[in-house]
């Protein structure tokens, strides 16, 4: 058994002498100093051994606080071996001194976070959002439609006999929809700065503005609208939004180790496109249960895509609404000309933004638009 | 060995041992890389054993006068630490989920624990490292600590121009209570350099927004100018609101700014540090250096998709630990260990789950 060149540290002391370690018999840890004088001995399996990493220098533990370094790491393999101790660390050590590894560890990450965002996550925000009790989404609506009220839009102007009719409207709808007509509630908000909309609150509560109200050129206009919230409803996206949004940094927190400053930031892009591609996903089922709806109604699906046109015209003037880079809406042209072939029944090919994974990522599903 | 100098010499000459940080880029990546991919594979049981690594890579490549730091905490400990403030983060989201009233109830409860995990936590730390077979402590009262964080950070969100103030009573809590080898680091300062660094950062993020908020509004006038003659033309293209970039304009200002007041900040309250013993502390980092050095890390981590991370992480280091310096007044042998406990992980772990930071 050769010397183990290092550094001995009397007990508890910044006080060091250059010093060898060798085993002797008995399985004994014994250290000398240069001269060969016997420094200290200890049986092997009172030290403590640190686990080997990267170039670092290898430290032994003594048990009255007394410590032998080295930075010969084969030396110290070696000798832990002969003390007949086991050598921690060996086998992360492996791991990382190889670029192979290194390759493959990459493809593992990769391959994790695609499965985790493409299937995990939505498996995961949907079963999250169907356990949710309804006085929880009821709390939350409230709270949403509270907040909208403080800063987003104002008291309606409707006058009873339009919310009479709007109503009207929305109950023969809700009893065509999935959940009947005891599953949503229509209220009225002036457009604020909203403009012309209509969203749905997790409660089932969908919520009207009076310019949208003064957009409809006709009953199955409307009807489409209620239809698509409806829809929003009856798969809970708004709870399956939020659970989303709130599992995205916490996983990452979870297997990058420390979030810090720069892993924060770094991580809102892949956050923000899969949103994206999410909420993309939720338009165009929604669309798609909208449309199923009117036509079970005996309308045609292509009054929503008149009025998807009109909104847009109205709110970004005359021209077409600049594409954005990630927005929230597919872009209104493919919308509405994907609502006017479910004239002719449901449409049963083309891409799922809820599922690439099975018909593969597509641009317009990332949000990505393109004149 | 020690040169061979008299007492007398060191005395009058102290020496400064500029602190040298070694780790290598692309070692930490695949150390990074195994660690994150074993800790998929474990379903984040690894993550304990991941962070003592990543932590040991650092302090261990972290050399003054010649002996790096070590870092010794156990993974076991940082497992059940980490479990339970899971359980613990579990039980809050549910319960602010479930019923909503009950987060001010978690506001109290974290009020209350607050100085305990503030004092746990630095405490675990201080206690884990070491340089020269020499640990580190940290002992403050749960008093100490309620003045500090509680009613001086309540103190600084009801008052603003108490920021300042605030951060020096958070760095006098962190350093002064600090030991080495039954040495205490104490610092100390006069208020007027920190409001003169804090002012500095005021009056530098006023005229970046002024500048921001000018140049957007001339692009505007610019673009309407530009429109009357290009809206017969069908330009194909991406356009970008202006909203968003005034927005990530003024978010790189702010992140460069908080930089930049942070660096001086910790050169002001390390450079004022000493050592009992006559040893006293320098950090002469450049601040513009340091923003420059942390906003292109994150520009080029995010254009990697976070492959560059980790050696971002290692540039920073390396340029940050290379600007503190030891200057030692006489011999750095007779430190001793006080004899300590060790102790649990577990008020250290739920604040790093909190996400509070407690340092400089």
């Amino acid at each position: 058994m050769s010397m183990l060149e290092g550094r001995y540290f009397y007990p508890n002391a910044a006080r060091f002498v250059p010093a060898r370690a060798s085993v002797v018999p008995k399985r004994i840890l014994q250290i000398e100093d240069e001269n060969g004088d016997v420094l200290a001995q200890v049986l092997g399996r009172q030290v403590k051994i640190t686990a080997r990493l990267a170039s670092l220098l290898r430290r032994f533990d003594l048990p009255d606080g007394g410590r032998f370094e080295t930075a010969d790491n084969d030396g110290a393999d070696a000798l832990i071996w002969a003390l007949r101790k086991r050598r921690r660390g060996r086998f992360a050590d492996r791991l990382e001194r190889a670029w192979p590894i290194a390759g493959l560890s990459l493809l593992i990450t990769l391959f994790a976070g695609y499965y985790f965002m493409a299937q995990a996550l939505p498996v995961a925000a949907e079963w999250l959002a169907r356990k949710t009790l309804p006085a929880v989404a009821h709390t939350m609506s409230e709270q949403t439609l509270m907040a909208l009220d403080r800063f987003a839009v104002t008291p309606t102007k409707l006058t009873a006999a339009e919310q009479f009719k709007a109503t009207k409207l929305f109950m023969r709808v809700a009893a065509h929809a999935r959940g009947g007509p005891g599953a949503y509630r229509l209220v009225f908000r002036g457009g604020g700065r909203m403009g012309p909309n209509a969203f749905a609150l997790p409660d089932g509560t969908i919520v009207m503005t009076d310019p949208l109200w003064a957009l409809i050129k006709n009953d199955a206009e409307i009807e489409g609208v209620f239809a698509h919230e409806m829809s929003h409803v009856d798969h809970a996206h708004g709870l399956q939004r939020v659970y989303e949004a709130s599992l995205i940094p916490a996983a990452l927190a979870i297997f990058t180790g420390d979030i810090s400053q720069i892993s924060q930031m770094a991580a809102i892009l892949p956050g923000v496109i899969a949103q994206s591609a999410y909420s993309r996903g939720f338009e165009q089922q929604a669309d798609d249960d909208g449309a199923a709806t009117l036509r079970s109604m005996g309308e045609k699906p292509s009054h929503m895509a008149d009025l998807l046109e009109r909104m847009d015209k109205t709110i970004c003037g005359k021209q077409a609404c600049p594409a954005s880079w990630i927005g929230d809406h597919p872009q209104t042209a493919a919308r509405a000309a994907r609502l006017r072939l479910e004239d002719f029944g449901p449409i049963v090919t083309g891409e799922d933004c809820r599922a690439p994974w099975r018909t593969g990522i597509s641009l317009h599903c990332l949000g990505i638009v393109t004149h | 060995m020690p040169d061979m100098q008299s007492w007398e010499q060191q005395v009058a000459a102290p020496t400064t041992h500029n602190v040298e940080f070694r780790g290598r880029g692309r070692e930490y990546f695949r150390i990074w890389i195994v660690n994150i991919a074993l800790t998929l594979l474990t379903l984040g049981i690894y993550s304990a054993w991941a962070k003592v690594r990543t932590q040991r890579y650092f302090y261990g490549n972290t050399f003054v006068a010649g002996h790096s730091f070590e870092y010794h905490a156990s993974a076991w400990r940082i497992l059940l630490g980490r479990a339970i403030a899971l359980a613990l983060f579990a039980g809050y989201s549910l319960s602010v989920i479930v019923v909503p009233v009950s987060f001010s109830l978690w506001l109290l409860v974290l009020g209350a624990a607050l100085p305990w995990l503030a004092n746990s936590s630095i405490r675990f730390n201080a206690r884990n490292t070491s340089w020269r077979n020499v640990r580190f402590n940290f002992n403050a009262s749960y008093f100490e600590a309620f003045i500090a964080y509680v009613v001086w950070s309540v103190a600084a969100i009801a008052l603003f121009f108490l920021i300042p103030y605030t951060r020096r009573v958070h760095d006098y809590f962190y350093v002064n209570h600090h030991r080495f080898g039954g040495r205490g680091f104490s610092t100390e300062f006069s208020a007027g350099r920190i409001y003169a660094i804090y002012l500095f950062g005021f009056i530098v993020i006023v005229g970046f927004l002024v500048v921001v908020l000018g140049l957007a509004a001339g692009v505007m006038v610019a673009e309407t100018r530009l429109h009357e003659y290009t809206k017969y033309l069908q330009i194909p293209g991406v356009s970008l609101d202006y909203g968003v970039i005034v927005f990530s304009l003024f978010g790189l200002g702010a992140a460069f700014v908080t930089t930049f007041v942070t660096t001086m900040v910790t050169n002001l309250t390390i450079s004022n540090t000493s050592i009992e013993g006559g040893h006293r502390l320098s950090s002469r980092a450049a601040p513009l250096r340091v923003a420059w050095i942390v906003l292109s890390n994150t520009a080029l981590t995010l254009l990697t998709l976070g492959l560059y991370y980790p050696f971002a992480r290692i540039r920073l280091a390396r340029y940050r630990m290379g600007k503190y310096a030891l200057i030692a007044n006489g011999d750095l042998d007779d430190f001793t260990s006080e004899a300590l406990e060790t102790q649990s992980a577990i008020g250290q772990e739920i604040a790093g789950f909190f996400d509070f930071g407690f340092g400089l």
